[in-house]
């Protein structure tokens, strides 16, 4: 089987990450929209579970638990290809919505669409972190001592 | 100590559960979104406490048990049983943090500078009583930069070891299922690290600042100073069975480092949670501080402080007392009642 599919502007891990963090509603309706150039999808996994979080101590340098993430994963795939979605959150249908995406991505399906709807959820995204940061950036204090 | 099988209760039971559940009526979806909206620093808590991230569990959990927290935090650890490990994320880095509030009361022009973020630190504290009087308050919104502060800041600690001040910290290989998890093995004493800052992540607020407290007041041997706190978000990093590693979402975290001066150098103390919940990560770290060298049975011994502030084994110690004890309280008054019986022979005897 030849190498999966990527976007040209889109690494795996960056698509992945704008995926997991997509807006529900949206990423179902346009995954639903792949579905029928998939071909027959066999559902691998699609289920809820927990992801442990360690964390670095910055006293002595030692990872430790935080503790669990609960996630929402699935596994798809056609004619030996894989899909996958893991989110945060326990919706079921918007980690199949990413795993039908991935699929598609690797497998030479709707690339323009996909690249059009990543390019809308990352902007969204990165939107919405620059207006959470510019309010916290109002908070920055500009000290003297007396 | 000795307890009794009961029985005759099953209706009192039942009735008395729905007497419990009669007073918050029926739980809807929106009820569960309102709570999730309108208290995100009780979401917190009770997710920190319960080691379980999942906001809209948390609410249910409020919902379901009226906002009494030890059994909310009881459900969602229960809950937590039912569901599958599919992976252990990469470690969270302080300077991997998505950073919404960060200070430090020991150094003024730490790199980075310092960003209140949301705190109501200096806030008059006046009951908008207006409300319920059917007007509704509105806070005042937010005037933002022209320019967004930095997600990422520089760790303090970092910058500390550069100038000489502390020894940094070795990165710990450490990965994975081999990290130590208290969740999977027993907590055993000396404490492993691991084990410590796991138990203090999970551990009940309100018994962790008892004890942190007391350690602040003096029964501890190390006066704390804020080094850094940071309110955030992690990215929960996962793998993608091709192996690419990505982020399934990001999670707020808090975190505080307090500071103790050590001989020539500076001593950490280190915690963390899931959650923004800084009065537990100050005092946790004060714990942290005050723990090498403790005394036996002393508030900041680790022993003592981690027992005592895991909140489902704490609280369910306590309220097992209601149990049925009637064995061991009919032998103690046996005993009691024996006991008067000689004594009111002996008085009864003649004097020789």
């Amino acid at each position: 089987m030849p190498d999966p599919h990527t976007l040209a502007n889109y690494p795996h891990d960056v698509m992945l990450s704008i995926l997991a963090k997509a807006d529900a509603v949206r990423i179902k309706a346009f995954a639903e929209v792949l579905i029928p150039q998939l071909g027959d999808i066999a559902v691998l996994e699609n289920r809820t579970g927990l992801v442990m979080l360690p964390m670095r101590d910055t006293a002595k340098g030692v990872n430790f638990h935080l503790g669990e993430v609960l996630v929402s994963e699935a596994r798809i795939a056609v004619d030996g290809r894989d899909g996958y979605g893991m989110r945060r959150g326990r919706d079921l249908e918007a980690a199949m919505a990413m795993a039908l995406i991935d699929l598609a991505v690797a497998s030479g399906v709707s690339h323009d669409a996909c690249a059009a709807f990543l390019d809308q959820e990352g902007a969204t995204q990165t939107a919405a972190d620059t207006d959470r940061l510019k309010r916290v950036e109002a908070t920055r204090v500009d000290m003297e001592t007396f | 100590m000795a307890y009794v099988a009961t029985r005759g209760g099953e209706r009192a039971i039942e009735q008395s559960q729905r007497l419990f559940r009669e007073e918050m009526g029926t739980i809807t979806a929106e009820r569960v979104a309102e709570i999730r909206r309108a208290l995100p620093y009780l979401i917190d808590r009770v997710m920190g406490e319960a080691s379980l991230y999942d906001e809209d569990l948390a609410a249910l959990a409020l919902a379901q048990t009226g906002g009494e927290l030890y059994e909310a935090v009881l459900l969602l650890r229960s809950w937590r049983t039912t569901q599958p490990r599919l992976a252990v994320a990469a470690p969270v880095t302080q300077e991997g943090l998505f950073t919404h509030r960060r200070i430090s009361a020991a150094f003024k022009d730490i790199p980075g500078g310092q960003v209140l973020g949301p705190t109501l630190d200096y806030a008059h504290r006046i009951l908008a009583t207006e409300v319920l009087s059917d007007q509704a308050y509105t806070p005042d919104p937010v005037e933002p930069a022209a320019q967004p502060s930095p997600a990422r800041q520089p760790s303090v600690a970092a910058w500390q070891a550069e100038n000489d001040l502390l020894s940094a910290a070795p990165a710990d290989p450490t990965a994975g299922n081999d990290i130590p998890d208290i969740t999977r093995e027993p907590l055993l004493f000396p404490s492993k690290r691991a084990h410590t800052l796991q138990s203090l992540a999970r551990a009940e607020t309100g018994g962790v600042l008892a004890l942190g407290y007391a350690a602040q007041r003096g029964y501890g041997q190390a006066h704390p100073t804020v080094n850094e706190l940071r309110l955030a978000e992690g990215e929960v990093m996962v793998q993608h069975p091709r192996g690419t590693t990505f982020s399934a979402g990001r999670v707020k975290i808090s975190q505080a480092e307090v500071v103790n001066k050590k001989g020539t150098q500076l001593e950490l103390g280190f915690a963390a949670t899931l959650g923004w919940n800084e009065v537990k990560v100050i005092a946790a770290a004060t714990l942290d501080l005050n723990s090498e060298g403790a005394a036996k049975g002393s508030a900041t011994e680790e022993e003592f402080f981690l027992y005592h502030t895991e909140g489902v084994e704490s609280s369910g110690f306590c309220i097992h007392f209601k149990l049925p004890h009637y064995v061991t309280f009919q032998s103690s008054l046996d005993a009691m009642r024996d006991a008067k019986t000689k004594k009111n022979a002996r008085q009864a005897e003649p004097a020789e």
